[in-house]
């Protein structure tokens, strides 16, 4: 086969295999999202494990702090609105009224937007983590059990069938911020808060900002 | 000074690491450290008596010696005494398994006991 025909066949190869993730995560009612701008890292730090940040940690002044809002929505009350642009997780309340939490968006929760639901719930998660990271800091354990210097922080609530996690972080000064590693993440006393109002199969909805 | 070195063989090979906080969790976090062979923690042994680890916060290897201690445990540490901060006491050494704790208490509470399980 000549250099040129190996390469269409590679990129069609390609095409169809990003042609069958797409499909599938439509399927599984999220999407890329197509042509999205890279995110912008407002704060560029990796991930801490040994680092410790307890139960009481909260977001308590500024925009970022947890706060009822007025929240003209459609949506049922229990819904989580989350808009990766502004950095707020809403959970709907009805009566035009939501709490607002601040987040922090990891790249993962960039790239994706649409409708899933919280499949489980965990306190004081497990971490695993990654490989690059391990190679950089090779004296890390390559799994954590939970607990306070875990970077997943002291609640997760799980994502459909997908890796992606609302979680807690041991680094609460990322509220607010677009941060390279995770997903969505709040400070551990409101991830906390957030984990005792919501239910297992509770509806959520990730809005990507409008590409033009 | 003076103490009692322990050859270091027991140590050597790969293992998968992983590590936990609460007795609870030691046993699925022993499952879990077996499924880390996938990327394996290698111990070799050092130039002199000790096995080339790392220590906390550090990402270059050293040289490590397995001591006693004068209260009958073992750590893992530099050629400094028994129990110094910077050590691990061996909590469990066997065949399959080996298991340490931080001696200093922040860096304890930080990461856990750490557990090896040989690949």
């Amino acid at each position: 086969m000549r250099p040129d025909e190996a390469a269409i066949k590679r990129s069609g190869g390609a095409r169809r295999f990003a042609l069958r993730c797409g499909l599938l995560l439509v399927m599984l009612g999220v999407a890329p999202v197509r042509g999205a701008a890279p995110e912008i890292i407002t704060m560029d730090v990796g991930d801490e494990p040994g680092r410790v940040s307890t139960e009481e940690v909260r977001i308590e002044d500024g925009p970022f702090a947890r706060q009822l809002v007025f929240f003209r929505t459609a949506e049922a009350p229990g819904t989580l609105i989350i808009s990766t642009n502004d950095r707020f997780l809403y959970l709907v309340l009805g009566a035009n009224r939501a709490l607002r939490y601040g987040i922090g968006v990891g790249r993962e929760g960039f790239q994706w937007s649409g409708l899933v639901k919280i499949s489980r719930k965990a306190e004081w998660p497990d971490w695993t983590p990654p490989p690059e990271m391990i190679e950089r800091q090779p004296y890390l354990p390559r799994f954590m059990a939970g607990g306070p210097g875990n970077p997943m922080g002291a609640r997760a609530m799980y994502l459909g069938s997908t890796v992606y996690r609302i979680h807690g972080t041991n680094q609460p000064e990322t509220i607010g911020e677009a941060v390279s590693s995770g997903c969505f993440r709040l400070a551990n006393g409101d991830v906390i808060d957030l984990f005792s109002r919501v239910d297992v199969g509770a509806k959520v909805i990730i809005r990507q900002a409008a590409q033009l | 000074m003076s103490f009692k070195v322990v050859p270091p063989e027991p140590l050597l090979g790969k293992w998968g690491l992983a590590s936990y906080r609460d007795e609870k969790d030691r046993a699925r976090t022993e499952k879990m450290a077996r499924v880390q062979c996938k990327n394996p923690y290698v111990i070799a042994k050092g130039p002199t008596d000790g096995v080339m680890m790392h220590v906390a916060d550090d990402p270059d290897e050293h040289e490590l010696a397995l001591k006693k201690g004068a209260d009958g445990k073992t750590y893992l540490g530099f050629n400094a005494p028994p129990g110094d901060p910077a050590d691990r006491q061996v909590v469990e050494l066997t065949p399959k398994v080996l298991v340490m704790k931080f001696v200093d208490p922040d860096t304890n509470a930080r990461y856990g006991t750490f557990v090896y399980v040989r690949c």
